[in-house]
């Protein structure tokens, strides 16, 4: 693969995201940095997402992967630089604003609300599409009554996709991890955005989980018309499934481009792999080893020294 | 079933009680109509707010201003308070909900000082320090300080106080039953088990909060003209901060974020030192007076919803209704064995 | 002009006691994130138990004020241990609300004890006073002025030169890292209680000091206290303090001034003079003026 941004990737032509291919790209990110205190923990960001490409953004822990992540939810301000979504200035959006662009979003620790049913988590996620006046809401007037029927069903049909129907009405807290992963991921696709992020969607997962996500994730690129920006520690992961990778360590971009030229960057081989991984990542680019190989939690390499500086600390990543 | 043994308690119980008893019970279905507002805020929407107390006082204030000096009907003045207190909640409410958290409590408590004061200093509105009359309830002819007669029969005054009371309470908790099912409802979840996280995904979060604010501001609007046309007399320091504690002990004793909690939660703070009260004759541990020394009915009261309030948030967060869920889970699931036993010998 | 040194000199002082609230809430609040609603309960209760050991067991004021002053604190300590420690890691409404059972613990409690009536302190200054050219000084004032000052250097000295000071200031930065480098969380959390409810005590009985006297509601000087740590933002010691003494020489000015210039205002208006500062000062900065907004986790 290993395709440019923009070309050959509008083929959603005749869907509705069609009609706004002149927006431009859906990510447009550019010098950005992000200054906590004296830290950088990100610096000089540059990349931008075609309309319906799978980018994948990796590092280290520590990288500032979640920084990044948290700067594209308007969570954070940039100190420097500007990010644009669909052609739209980020800056001056709050993060309420999002949903209304199209930018979808899931949570590396689990953004539920753990004492609602599945069904009421996703709808949670269709929030910004509903009228919620407390006369509508309060009186059940017939128009509120079709619209809650509406999006219930929209609810349903996402969590159909992920394949958790039959749950639907059980509270969230009370399910196992993996499946509240793929609830948030039901979540961000009933939000109907035409940008998807999503943070560390494998993480803590098992071998077979990690690979029945990935195979989702590959087949909501292929049916649905958004683009897809992946942050991920396991890069087994995101070989597999991402057009391009952009590689951070310590807040900067050292490599971008296709999962191939990106593994084969001498600069990423010794900051992201370091001793036993390299050779399995040799392995791996000569087609041998499926995706999903790599332990969460893989040694961050040869750099002793802690975390470069996200605020939250290297454990949030 | 449960239902309708509660609409039949609900309705007989003016009959089978002496007048004590009438009085103190529509009390706590007033009670239950602010409390059920206060949840809205807090049990659903997390928000604390200490300020409740302000918005009952808005109620009834304004309720008697417009009953008794505008001549109004109840069927336009109990409404009319209730819009007054949610107008009220809508004006604070931007400056109060920027804040997060225990910020909000405090800035809610400056809401019980500010409201005192200018009911001290307002004495046209108020009667000042020295207290104001507020006005009955009427419908037409009908005047609840005197009782009521339908149709040959005579209801007292607090049973008419009680029976309107009911109604708006039945009113109000299918109301809030429609809002906590609807978008708005899990918009409020959302805030108040993640907030940062429901703003990502497009909750309005701010919008949710002041919506929240606007419906507890109304039903503590509509509780509180009930509650001083009841009282029939209320001087500014009726409307203080401790008022609004026991609505807070309320719903936590109730159990938050649940339709009956807060009524169970009235039922118990409204009714405990009227039972201590009344049974302060008999038990001698308690001294009928409320001044000098001794464990007077109204310190009791205090010192049991202190340790009731500790007790329930330790041991069941749930409150009462958490107790009901526990109990009905234990005696379905023993249903369940025994009926799994007899089918399978 | 004649009035602006003593109503100046009032202000200080109440702005001392309220500086001593303010602290106590303060330092709770860094190391839990919870507001103590139980402070001004405290800081009766410790002015009933010293003004009982002095006047009804006829201790000397400085033996009973130093014995009020660690029961107060045990008491705070004893909160923390047998009901506090149970609710750590649930909500931060929890823990409020038990403060507030507390509160109303101490609330029913203080008048079956004590009974109702005013009483005195019990200190060895009462209304005696000093003469400097044409004012007159209280000396429970300027004792309270001088306890106060006392009070928070040793709080500063404290957090900044002892083990248990250093480990609760670096718990207020960061609890799960303060746990990584060995801080026992536990004993900083008792610390915190026992210090509030020490410095609660030491305001309440000078609080009680001429012309005032201890009585069931003087905690409700608490709640005035609350527009002086949100002016100063709630995780500030710094903070605290200088929100104290603001609020407490802006109310006595209030208090002085505003019934000949703008007698419309009504008689109670110093009463909510503190809420009016603390809502200007909200509605530019949030957070106050040396606080940071909590922060939340995605």
């Amino acid at each position: 693969m290993g395709l440019e941004p923009g070309a050959g990737l509008e083929q959603g032509a005749g869907l509705e995201q069609g009609a706004r291919v002149g927006e431009g790209p859906a990510l447009d990110v550019d010098g950005v940095g992000l200054q906590f205190g004296a830290l950088w923990a990100l610096s000089e960001v540059s990349f931008s997402v075609g309309l319906r490409e799978l980018f994948a953004v990796i590092g280290p822990n520590g990288a500032g992967k979640t920084s990044l992540f948290n700067l594209l939810s308007r969570v954070y301000e940039p100190t420097t630089g500007r990010i644009r979504c669909f052609g739209r200035d980020m800056a001056g959006l709050r993060p309420h604003h999002l949903a209304g662009v199209g930018v979808g979003r899931t949570f590396q620790n689990l953004g539920l609300f753990p004492h609602s049913p599945v069904v009421d988590n996703v709808l949670v996620g269709r929030a910004h599409l509903m009228k919620s006046g407390t006369v509508r809401a309060g009186l059940r007037l017939p128009s509120a009554r079709r619209e809650e029927r509406h999006h219930r069903d929209a609810a349903m049909e996402a969590l159909a996709a992920v394949g958790l129907a039959s749950v639907a009405h059980r509270p969230v807290g009370a399910l196992p991890y993996g499946i509240q992963k793929r609830v948030e991921l039901a979540r961000a696709l009933a939000m109907e955005p035409r940008l998807l992020l999503l943070d560390e969607p494998v993480a803590g997962m098992s071998r077979s989980e990690r690979s029945e996500i990935v195979d989702l994730v590959r087949s909501i690129h292929a049916t649905r018309p958004l683009a897809i920006v992946l942050v991920e520690h396991d890069m087994g992961v995101v070989m597999g499934l991402a057009q391009r990778v952009l590689v951070l360590d310590f807040g900067r971009p050292i490599a971008l481009g296709s999962p191939a030229v990106v593994q084969a960057d001498p600069e990423v081989v010794r900051a992201y792999l370091g001793q036993p991984l390299a050779a399995e990542l040799a392995g791996r680019a000569a087609g041998r080893t499926p995706a999903g190989g790599l332990a969460a939690g893989s040694p961050r390499g040869p750099v002793p020294a802690g975390p470069a500086g996200e605020p939250s600390g290297g454990g949030a990543d | 079933m449960l239902g309708v043994a509660i609409a039949a308690v609900a309705l007989g119980v003016p009959f089978w009680v002496d007048g004590y008893w009438r009085t103190t019970f529509a009390f706590v279905v007033i009670a239950a109509i602010g409390a059920l507002g206060l949840d809205v805020l807090t049990g659903w929407t997390g928000q604390i707010s200490l300020g409740h107390a302000f918005f009952l006082a808005v109620g009834a204030y304004v309720g008697g201003y417009l009953g008794a000096h505008q001549g109004l009907s109840a069927a336009l003045w109990i409404p009319a308070a209730g819009a007054a207190a949610g107008v009220l909640g809508a004006v604070a409410g931007p400056a109060a909900l920027r804040l997060r958290g225990l910020y909000l409590a405090i800035v809610t408590i400056g809401l019980v000082y500010i409201g005192y004061y200018v009911l001290q200093t307002w004495t046209g509105f108020s009667g000042g320090p020295g207290g104001e009359s507020l006005p009955p309830v009427t419908f037409g002819s009908w005047n609840f300080a005197r009782g009521v007669t339908v149709a040959g029969h005579v209801f007292t005054r607090d049973q008419c106080y009680y029976y309107l009371a009911l109604l708006l309470l039945v009113l109000a908790m299918l109301y809030v039953r429609n809002v906590t099912r609807s978008t708005l409802g899990r918009s409020m979840v959302a805030v108040r088990d993640r907030e940062l996280a429901a703003a990502v995904l497009g909750v309005h979060v701010a919008r949710t909060k002041m919506r929240a604010f606007v419906i507890s501001s109304v039903l503590a609007g509509v509780a509180g003209a009930l509650y001083g046309s009841f009282l029939s007399f209320a001087v500014p320091g009726d409307w203080g901060l401790v008022l609004s504690i026991e609505y807070v002990v309320m719903i936590v004793v109730g159990g938050m974020a649940s339709l009956w909690g807060p009524v169970l939660g009235a039922l118990f703070v409204v009714g405990l030192p009227a039972l201590l009260q009344n049974v302060s004759t008999t038990l001698t541990f308690l001294s009928n007076t409320t001044s000098g020394n001794g464990l007077s009915p109204a310190d009791a009261a205090e010192i049991v919803y202190g340790v009731l309030l500790v007790l329930f948030l330790l041991i069941e967060p749930g409150g009462i209704v958490g107790i009901g869920r526990r109990i009905g889970r234990q005696l379905a699931g023993r249903f369940a064995r025994a009926g799994g036993g007899a089918g399978g010998s | 002009m004649s009035t602006f040194v003593p109503l100046l000199f009032a202000g200080v002082a109440l702005g001392a006691i309220y500086a001593l609230i303010a602290l106590g809430f303060t330092v709770v609040y860094r190391a839990s994130r919870v507001i103590n609603f139980a402070q001004g309960g405290l800081l009766a209760l410790g002015a009933f138990v010293t003004s009982w050991m002095v006047l009804d067991e006829h201790l000397p004021f400085w033996a009973a004020f130093v014995c009020g002053t660690l029961l107060t604190g045990l008491l705070g300590l004893a909160f923390q241990l047998w009901v506090v420690r149970f609710a750590i890691g649930r909500p931060e409404f929890t823990i409020v609300m038990l403060t507030l059972g507390l509160a109303s613990v101490i609330g029913g409690v203080l008048p079956t004890l004590f009974g109702n009536n005013p009483r005195s302190n019990g200190d060895v200054w009462g209304a005696s006073s000093v003469h400097v050219g044409s004012y007159q000084f209280f000396w429970v004032q300027i004792w309270t002025i001088i306890a106060a000052i006392v009070v928070l250097l040793v709080y500063g000295a404290f957090t900044r030169f002892t083990k248990y000071g250093l480990a609760m200031r670096g718990t207020a930065l960061d609890p799960e890292a303060a746990t990584a480098v060995g801080i026992p969380l536990r004993r900083v959390y008792a610390t915190t209680w026992f210090i509030a409810a020490v410095v609660a005590c030491i305001g309440g009985v000078f609080l009680g000091g001429y012309p005032s006297t201890v009585n069931p509601t003087m905690g409700n000087i608490a709640l005035l206290a609350f527009p002086a740590i949100i002016l100063g933002g709630l995780d500030s010691p710094t903070g605290a303090i200088v929100g104290g003494f603001s609020i407490g020489v802006v109310q006595e000015m209030v208090q002085g001034y505003q019934p000949q210039h703008a007698a419309w205002l009504g008689n109670d208006f110093y009463l909510i003079a503190p809420y009016l500062v603390m809502i200007l000062v909200l509605l530019v900065r949030p957070y106050g003026l040396f606080g940071s907004r909590p922060a939340e986790r995605l």
